[in-house]
């Protein structure tokens, strides 16, 4: 038995020692990235923010960035998510109080590239702009939005995330 | 002698052509020449770092625990050119999104550790690394050419032009799953032909 | 509350893990030259997709999450899959001979099969629940059989016709599996 033992111990140290020394070396790297990721992340936001509601200012509410230009409050900003061809859209959404789209701009997708990824140029994102919630659907759906040719799927989940989540901001801020 | 070690797997044992090894990023990165570049990169990060560390400590691993370990050591290189992507080339990372963490499974790289590294020195185990994944590159980077010519008409690497548009009516199929099928086994064909007639001579 | 019906679709059929996700790719290729082969290689990876969605659910929602440490992810999730396999391995050697004689060989490939892998961390990125991951990893290996299984059947009958000599067996192969996924496409115009 006590051989047994340490056969089975002679085994299994060199494996925990390697697990230790992999937990540490991880969490030291996680350590080392952790402020740049963050800051990476924050610096995105703002760069949407900036593009959506150009010179406003902003101030983060629970659910909400508020948009203010010179001490009034035009609009709000706000991060919608949702699945959409392959894999998260993630998308910033400036929407001004009486409930038109201020512009829209994606932070990131992972569609399909030279089709679903065409929902992030500007050439799309720029239809958002002036458009009210309830038009923003696709044409064949009723709504404003001319579709990517090739990629129905992204374009339509795009519309869909951003209505649904605007629809939900407005009842919050009405 | 040496310098054997580091092109037979640029050419000789190719691991995507010959060994077959490692396709699933292969063929769901190479959409776009950037894409294969990057993963290319961390492959090659990971894949050195694993046959070093694993060589150097090769006589200390019991036989019965060498898969775990060597998983362990993997794991934790992915997750560090995971981290380090994340906070120094976000877009990458996010297109690259799952394939990146599934380099840990990447069968080139336990293949190698099991196969190479906890047999030969280290310096050798670096040198067969550095070869594995220059020719994990090469080829990942060949069906990105191909696909992405095809697929857009053109050749861009980070928003730089390196080809200009040739023709104005692309086939997006290529950018889509049946197109990298299709790329591989043609290019496993053409490398067929090629051996075929040398042998024929 | 999320539509199981809608994920298992989803993952057989719209997003076929082989065919649509390139996840799986060496097996589906190394073991479809027999239709025998690809029944045993199927069976196995169902099964072990299923335990696989249901370890790392908890362990990622329980552990992880809880402390904090999510970038120990890959990690974990390696090491998780690969004991269970081995475990899975010995239980069925000891007590199913029968059943170990059909999936044996294939189960240690399993480990290092990406499909696995891929089927936990796709759980935590789509925020799936319990019961959603474990029809998701279900299905996701019913979509694995299923391609592997149209390959094999495709694979045996290409054995009698007259390939051109640089062709021959990969690189057909693959040609076939294009035509296949383009089929699979058709789904992707399904609107869940």
């Amino acid at each position: 038995m006590g051989e047994e033992l340490k056969r089975i111990v002679g085994i299994a140290i060199p494996l925990i020692i390697i697990c230790i020394i992999s937990g540490a070396a991880l969490t030291a790297s996680y350590d080392l990235t952790k402020g740049r990721i963050e800051a990476v992340e924050q610096q995105r936001i703002n760069e949407s923010l900036s593009i959506i509601f150009p010179g406003a200012s902003f101030t983060e509410t629970d659910d909400y960035y508020s948009a203010t230009v010179s001490g009034e409050e035009i609009g709000y900003a706000f991060i919608a998510e949702g699945k959409g061809y392959s894999g998260t859209i993630k998308t910033m959404v400036g929407m001004y109080k009486n409930g038109t789209i201020s512009g829209v701009n994606i932070i990131s997708q992972s569609e399909t590239p030279g089709l679903g990824t065409r929902i992030a140029e500007p050439d799309f994102t720029n239809q958002f702009s002036g458009k009210r919630i309830e038009d923003v659907r696709l044409r064949g759906d009723g709504g404003v939005i001319d579709a990517i040719t090739g990629a129905t799927i992204s374009s339509h989940a795009i519309t869909d995330i951003v209505r649904e989540r605007a629809e939900v901001v407005m009842n919050e801020t009405r | 002698m040496k310098l054997d070690e580091l092109t037979k797997g640029v050419f000789k044992q190719n691991p995507i052509f010959y060994l077959m090894l490692g396709l699933c990023p292969v063929l769901a990165v190479s959409t776009r020449v950037d894409n294969a570049l990057g993963m290319g990169l961390c492959v090659f990060f990971v894949l050195v770092g694993s046959n070093v560390i694993i060589s150097i400590f090769k006589h200390r691993i019991p036989s019965q625990v060498r898969i775990p370990c060597f998983i362990v050591v993997i794991a934790s290189f992915v997750t560090i050119v995971d981290l380090l992507m994340h906070g120094y080339a976000p877009e990458l990372h996010e297109r690259l999104g799952i394939y990146l963490p599934l380099i840990v499974v990447n069968c080139i790289i336990l293949g190698r550790a099991e196969a190479f590294a906890s047999r030969k020195s280290v310096f050798h185990s670096f040198l067969d690394g550095v070869g594995m994944s220059i020719g994990f590159m090469l080829g990942i980077v060949g069906i990105a050419i191909c696909r992405e010519a095809l697929s857009t008409g053109k050749i861009a690497i980070f928003d730089c032009t390196i080809v200009p548009t040739f023709t104005q009516s692309p086939s997006v199929m290529m950018t889509l799953p049946p197109g990298a099928f299709l790329t591989i086994g043609i290019i496993m064909a053409l490398i067929n032909y090629k051996n075929i007639r040398k042998e024929g001579r | 509350m999320e539509n199981l019906l809608v994920i298992a679709v989803g993952a057989i059929f719209v997003n076929n893990f082989v065919l649509s996700r390139f996840l799986g790719l060496c097996p589906f290729f190394g073991v479809s030259r027999k239709t025998s082969g690809a029944i045993g290689m199927g069976l196995a990876v169902i099964i072990v997709m299923t335990c696989a969605s249901a370890i790392t659910w908890p362990i990622y929602t329980y552990l992880l999450s809880t402390f904090n440490i999510e970038f120990m992810e890959i990690v974990t999730f390696i090491l998780v899959i690969a004991t269970f396999v081995q475990l899975v391995e010995m239980v069925i050697r000891k007590y199913q001979p029968d059943l170990y004689g059909v999936l044996g060989i294939y189960l240690p490939l399993i480990t290092t099969n990406c499909a696995v892998m891929g089927v936990a961390l796709l759980n935590v990125e789509e925020g799936y629940s319990f019961i959603g991951s474990v029809v998701d990893g279900f299905s996701a290996g019913i979509g694995f059989t299923l391609a592997l299984l149209l390959m094999s059947g495709i694979r045996e009958r290409l054995e009698f016709a007259n390939v051109p000599k640089s062709f021959q067996d990969l690189p057909i192969a693959f040609v076939s599996a294009a035509l296949l996924a383009l089929a699979f496409m058709a789904f992707s115009g399904m609107r869940l």
